[in-house]
């Protein structure tokens, strides 16, 4: 009796996880349902990655340039995006903490948002793109860029003064092939 | 309780206070209570032996001979540890018991970093730094590996660094450290392919106070090993120091303005059967990612306008014909019915760069029997008998002129007949 009562569970969860993704992505055809990898990596060369589950920037030699952090990217619209890391299972978001709007990465899927766009928009960014580079302003946080420290091995955070020369919000952004 | 507090700082022996009778909520909260009261109260808990926190997660690569530091891991997530008095912060390597010195030595520890002045190869190994205070006890672990100056040794010890072609961009002397505190000081020269920059290169700028190095118009040629070199005094000795990097260029995927190829402005279906209408996009090497793309009826969008679901949109597709990016969402009615007659159809697509239109509509088809398919049949009937009703009056024709000609050579010899050429034939 257990047994079967746990696969039916089983399947019921599989039935409603099939279901979901299908919900998460529409209108089906606007936008691309699937998630993209992205590179990237600062201005000053200094690439993502995870430390005490902290993202964080720096250098990666060798060996150690196993741990980069790709970005995962879903695009709500052309500009604005929903970024995420560890295959889309951690999501990039901007919430406001007293007068700072602090970068928070939560475990949500990255393909299941969009559905709720005011819910969702601490998760969206926008992107603008300068040249080579580019910079992604939070949709919920005007005003914030996302920014890593002159510093090496400092938490990636948000800046509302992107042109201070002590952070960098120019980064590199480039699917990776 | 006491006994249990302080075994708490050997997580091994803790096991050793727990009441196994009791169910494991119990346990689970005890454990939680008591990890409290020893983060919280006594300091004598870390006077005895200090709980490991684990590894470093980066390894440490460097060169033999070269003055090497090493930050103590925890230092990351306790900002001014070493500045802090009140901590203790001790060296050893992994496996000895005898704590790096303070004093003067090839490997001392000073500011709380492990100095190696210069490092060798037999250097190689585990260091546990120890970090305590009144409140605090904790051990990591952090890798170094010390190698010989050869070529073997660059996919160990250089930093991957990426640029972008026919755009500027910086290379950067990384992991500076200690070293860059006073960046004035250090007087960085830059190497490519162990080759020195000239200063007055207009191609390779060393920015003076900095540790970078601007590449101006990046070529595919740029790519390969750089490094970057420079010497730091300490304890009036001079040591070098050197990092390297290896270069490599990406072309930029650039976006572009997208064209929508199909479908035709009017498209035929008979009332009452299913329609399929596809929208294609070409988009040449641009990425389909950030492309959308949707139909919509008369302004609205079809999920909106059809909620019943007669009329949908198909699922999104990207692929690649001949290195050509396409993408496909097709609109699909189930089935057609008179009001899609005069309903206007619209595929959009929109990038960052452009927004394209394609309007559509459907046109009924006069009636379920097609009278193309059945005029084929009919046509190819006509056709066939055209052409033997030709066919015979060629041969007709041939058969007089052949007569004629007979009639004309004969005409020497016998008198002409009409009659007797009609018998010929």
């Amino acid at each position: 009796m257990r047994p079967s009562r746990s696969t039916r569970r089983h399947l019921i969860s599989l039935l409603l996880f099939l279901f979901h993704s299908e919900t998460a992505c529409r209108p089906s055809g606007k936008r691309p349902c699937r998630m993209q990898a992205f590179r990237i990596w600062d201005v000053n060369q200094k690439t993502f990655y995870l430390r005490n589950n902290q993202l964080v920037a720096g250098y990666l030699q060798g060996p150690n340039a196993k741990l980069e952090e790709r970005i995962d990217v879903v695009p709500l619209e052309p500009q604005l995006l929903f970024l995420g890391i560890q295959r889309g299972k951690l999501c990039l978001s901007c919430v406001k903490s007293g007068d700072k709007m602090k970068l928070h990465l939560e475990a949500v899927n990255i393909t299941d948002l969009g559905k709720n766009k005011e819910q969702d928009k601490r998760f969206t960014f926008i992107r603008s793109n300068s040249g080579p580079t580019t910079t992604f302003e939070s949709a919920s946080c005007p005003g914030w860029f996302l920014c890593t420290a002159l510093e090496a091995d400092q938490p990636v955070s948000l800046t509302n003064t992107p042109d201070d020369s002590i952070v960098v919000t120019k980064f590199y952004f480039q699917e990776d092939q | 309780m006491q006994s249990c507090r302080q075994r708490w700082a050997g997580p091994k022996r803790s096991t050793s206070c727990v009441p196994w009778g009791l169910p494991g909520a119990m346990f689970i909260l005890y454990t939680f209570m008591m990890s409290v009261f020893a983060f919280a109260i006594q300091p004598e808990a870390h006077t005895g032996h200090c709980p490991y926190r684990g590894k470093h997660f980066k390894v440490e690569f460097r060169l033999e001979g070269e003055l090497v530091v090493l930050r103590c891991p925890q230092m990351w997530s306790w900002a001014g540890i070493s500045v802090d008095p009140h901590v203790n912060l001790t060296w050893r390597r992994n496996g000895s018991a005898q704590l790096v010195p303070a004093e003067e030595a090839r490997m001392r520890v000073e500011d709380g970093k492990l100095w190696l002045l210069p490092a060798l190869q037999s250097d190689s190994g585990t260091y546990i730094c120890t970090v305590r205070n009144a409140s605090y006890c904790g051990e990591m672990s952090t890798e170094l590996r010390v190698f010989e100056n050869t070529e073997a040794s660059l996919p160990f010890i250089s930093y991957p660094q990426i640029l972008t072609l026919s755009t500027s961009g910086r290379l950067v002397c990384p992991d500076l450290g200690e070293f860059a505190r006073n960046k004035t000081d250090v007087k960085i020269q830059w190497y490519k392919d162990s080759v020195l920059l000239d200063q007055d290169n207009k191609k390779f700028i060393s920015v003076t106070g900095t540790s970078h190095l601007v590449i101006q118009d990046v070529a595919m040629e740029d790519a390969g090993y750089y490094m970057c070199a420079f010497t730091f005094s300490h304890g009036g000795k001079q040591y070098n120091v050197t990092r390297n990097i290896e270069l490599r260029i990406k072309q930029r995927i650039e976006e572009t303005i997208p064209v929508i190829i199909s479908p035709r402005q009017t498209i035929s279906a008979s009332l009452g059967s299913r329609l399929t209408i596809p929208c294609k996009v070409f988009l040449g090497a641009g990425t389909p990612l950030s492309t959308m793309l949707w139909w919509k009826a008369n302004n609205t969008h079809v999920d909106s306008a059809y909620q019943g679901g007669r009329v949908t949109e198909g699922p999104r597709q990207e692929y690649s014909e001949n290195n050509e990016n396409y993408i496909e969402v097709p609109l699909i009615f189930n089935p057609v019915t008179r009001e899609d007659l005069n309903t206007d159809f619209k595929c959009v697509v929109r990038n960052t760069l452009s927004v394209q239109t394609l309007h559509t509509t459907v046109r009924e088809a006069s009636s379920s029997f097609s009278w193309e398919i059945a005029l084929a049949p009919l046509t190819l009937v006509f056709l066939v008998l055209g052409g033997l009703w030709m066919h015979r009056r060629c041969k007709r024709r041939a058969g007089k002129a052949y007569g004629l000609t007979m009639l004309k050579t004969g005409c020497q010899e016998f008198p002409a007949y009409p009659s007797t050429i009609k018998e010929m034939i």
